[in-house]
């Protein structure tokens, strides 16, 4: 347009320019990674001591609350939490609230640790008993009877008849829930389980929650770690990369922390050209 | 049912439910009946799931009758609704050959796999270039208020990438501060406010007041 | 079991809840009663007329969702925010059907489709145009929020709505359907008591509800006295609830956790 000069037009920069160069930049550190360190916040921290005190035989779930879509930032997390509970001699349950694809994401992490899968025997070390409604009225019920949701496991072996779950039915056997989640399912383990009426044998105390969670949960849930109610908070690929260093397991998160880099600082200077350009073009419209 | 007692019946239905589902909760196991596996509670929480699980089904006929009048009509997206059409006959023939047999033939697998598992992931990728966008056009300094938004915002985005705390050791300092102190009061009073106004909405609804949402005219 | 009542924290709960709903009945009596009630104008809720007329001046569609709402009306986060996302389609139904707007609703909560059938068909057949309702408008796409957001993107492309309404459960649909509305110069009504998408739909809408605003926005379109009581209610509720924060506050800082105690659930 006549008159527009280039502080103008970078205020009006068509979005689909800052798609591609986004595009081009994220793609840079996959082929030559940077491998930048990492800090750890506080909340992982406290999950990854959370999860050190698991003892041998204890019982931990994994609640897979989170759908293909968010294997960017729920997998690896995930990923590295099941590595520690088998190194910590712990067991697993594992199921969803709500998402049709936890089959999928299931055998996505077994395919990620073969060390851990080929020494843990389905049925004696880990279960998996896949989906169900996504409702916490479910979450409920499985805290006083795992066999009213889940009568069998996805193999269509009856629960009474898995190793495993001869004396659990419900969450008084369970140590804590380790919840994944792109949306507030880690909110019905912490109101049906951890503010329940069932405490966990060992401890006497409630089983508590932790969540693995996508990045936008972060904020909302942060509240919910600092009074307690969640033991940690590993959100998003920057939380899972904190957990990976913590467990020592690098994966995809350690490798996409070059692209997360790349593209805040992106943002964070196309933030401060437009703001440039628009103290520029307030002089002129003075 | 008559016309006169549809709104009644909706007003007891609900009465009963919360009545029931708020002795459970607050009284525990302590009202025989009430409480506990096979009992009132946890059998209209099983019903719930049930409807749900039939709303499923409902859903997919919705699918099927758009989508058939789009064809029906010929419309410029028929082609399109066809194309659906045929993958839903498809993957449910798929889906009930694994219910009879047990087997679950490879090309359901695949387009699993193949097609929905990288469809998902590209649209949540999707969202960091639209956030990207929207930064873009809501990070402007027009005011004091978005001044400190604008500033706030950098430290925690900083914060959260390694490359921050190379270019300064300030960043992650400061912006892990407002994400784990500066941020928590004001999400712990949209949490609460949220709460009251949820408490009161759903009183209306109890009562019968709140009538918007099943074709009360407002 | 009378003792145990009494020493049980969940007691407190309930006598808490019980005080609650005796504040909003009582002022809902009163109100109805003739005490005026005055509330502040969302300026969302005036503008969704607004939105409506630019679309009839356009010549283009509304689009209207209440979000992924975790697939189901049956979540106590995000059932209440869709019932009352489904409140405001109602109003906004009936404004569209006066003037002569199309509107499609977009939503992957397949319990939600009978309610939003029966609210839209019902506001047609009050504005005299029983015939202009087509089931079709309301589309459904099975607890699937990927599919959901794919059929909105598409349809926003291609038909290019003059206003887009999102009030609801969102999740991360929020800023994609957001973008999308601006991206094609949409007006944007943006609202839910999702504290994660709230800066999302703050970023990219005109008008925001946010948080109790979603739930009391049905109240203010009713425009009943009695029902604006309630949102009184709430208001003296809030008094109540700062004063316990004030309270606990300075307890706290004395190392007593009585309060606490009282009030942990």
């Amino acid at each position: 347009m006549s008159g527009q000069n280039i502080w103008d037009k970078l205020q009006n920069v068509d979005r689909r320019v800052f798609y591609w160069i986004l595009f081009v930049a994220l793609t840079v550190p996959f082929l030559s990674p940077i491998g930048l360190p990492i800090t750890i916040t506080p909340s992982s921290q406290a999950f990854y001591d959370g999860i050190k005190t698991i003892e041998k035989g204890e019982v931990v779930v994994l609640s897979i609350n989170s759908g293909v879509s968010a294997w960017g930032d729920c997998l690896p997390a995930m990923v590295a939490s099941v590595h520690k509970v088998y190194d910590q001699g712990g067991k697993l349950i594992v199921w969803s609230i709500g998402y049709t694809d936890v089959d999928i994401t299931w055998a996505k992490i077994k395919e990620k640790l073969p060390d851990v899968f080929s020494k843990w025997k389905e049925g004696e070390d880990y279960v998996y008993f896949g989906y169900s409604p996504p409702q916490e009225t479910n979450v409920a019920l499985l805290r006083d009877n795992i066999r009213a949701i889940y009568p069998k496991d996805v193999r269509g072996v009856a629960t009474d008849q898995i190793p495993l779950m001869k004396d659990i039915n419900g969450a008084n056997k369970i140590k804590f829930v380790l919840s994944s989640d792109t949306g507030d399912a880690q909110m019905y383990y912490v109101r049906q389980w951890k503010n329940g009426p069932v405490n966990y044998e060992k401890t006497e105390k409630p089983p508590t929650v932790a969540e693995l969670g996508i990045a936008m949960n972060k904020s909302g849930d942060m509240a919910y770690f600092l009074s307690g109610d969640l033991f940690g908070l590993v959100a998003g690929s920057r939380g899972a990369a904190e957990l990976e260093a913590l467990t020592g397991y690098k994966g995809d998160a350690t490798i996409t922390m070059d692209s997360i880099s790349v593209s805040h600082i992106l943002l964070v200077l196309a933030i401060i050209l437009t703001n440039i350009s628009m103290f520029a073009t307030r002089g002129n419209k003075k | 049912m008559s016309q006169i007692y549809k709104r009644e019946m909706v007003f007891i239905v609900t009465g009963v439910v919360a009545l029931v589902m708020m002795l459970d909760y607050f009284f525990g196991k302590n009202i025989p009946g009430i409480s506990g596996a096979g009992n009132i509670s946890s059998t209209l929480q099983t019903w719930a799931l049930i409807i749900q699980l039939m709303a499923i089904g409902l859903g997919a006929i919705n699918l099927i009758q758009v989508h058939y009048r789009q064809i029906s009509r010929k419309t410029n997206m028929a082609v399109y609704s066809a194309w659906f059409m045929g993958f839903f006959a498809l993957l449910l023939l798929l889906g009930f050959y694994k219910l009879a047999t047990g087997v679950e033939l490879y090309p359901y697998t695949w387009i699993f796999k193949n097609v929905y598992v990288s469809l998902g992931t590209t649209l949540y990728a999707i969202t960091g270039f639209y956030i990207f966008s929207a930064a873009y056009r809501a990070f402007r300094a027009r005011n004091i208020d978005a001044a400190i938004l604008l500033i706030g915002g950098i430290f925690v985005l900083l914060a959260n990438a390694p490359i921050g705390e190379v270019i300064w050791g300030g960043f992650p300092l400061i912006g892990n501060w407002f994400n784990n102190v500066g941020q928590v009061p004001g999400m712990r009073t949209f949490t609460v406010v949220g709460a009251l106004g949820l408490l009161a909405f759903g009183f209306r609804a109890l009562i019968g007041k709140e009538r918007g949402f099943y074709s009360e005219v407002q | 079991m009378g003792v145990w009542i009494i020493l049980d924290t969940k007691f407190v709960a309930l006598l808490l809840l019980i005080a609650a709903f005796a504040l909003f009945y009582g002022y809902m009596t009163l109100a109805k009663g003739g005490m005026k009630i005055k509330a502040r104008a969302f300026p969302a809720v005036a503008a969704i007329s607004e939105a409506i007329g630019r679309a009839a001046e356009m010549g283009k569609p509304v689009y209207y969702s209440t979000g992924m709402g975790q697939g189901t009306l049956n979540n106590q986060l995000n059932g209440p925010q869709t019932l009352a996302g489904i409140s405001i389609l109602g109003y906004t139904t009936r404004l569209c059907a006066k003037s002569g707007v199309k509107i499609t609703y977009f939503t992957p909560i397949a319990d939600s489709l009978p309610l939003v059938e029966e609210t839209m068909r019902t506001s047609y057949m009050a504005e005299g145009k029983p015939e202009e309702f087509n089931p079709a408008v309301a589309i459904n796409f099975q607890n699937e929020q990927s599919p959901f957001l794919t059929a909105s993107l598409g349809w926003i492309q291609r038909e290019k709505p003059a206003a887009s309404i999102l009030l609801g459960g969102f999740y991360y649909e929020s800023v994609v359907l957001g973008e999308a509305g601006n991206t094609i110069g949409a007006m944007q009504i943006g609202g839910t008591a999702n504290t994660h998408q709230l800066p999302f739909l703050v970023a990219t809408c005109d008008y925001t509800l946010i948080m109790e605003e979603l739930y009391a926005a049905s109240a203010e379109i009713s425009g009943n006295p009695d029902v604006l009581g309630s949102l009184r209610g709430e208001d003296i509720l809030k008094f109540f609830v700062l004063i316990l924060l004030g309270l606990g506050f300075i307890l706290a800082l004395v190392n007593n956790n009585s309060l606490i105690s009282l009030l942990k659930v």
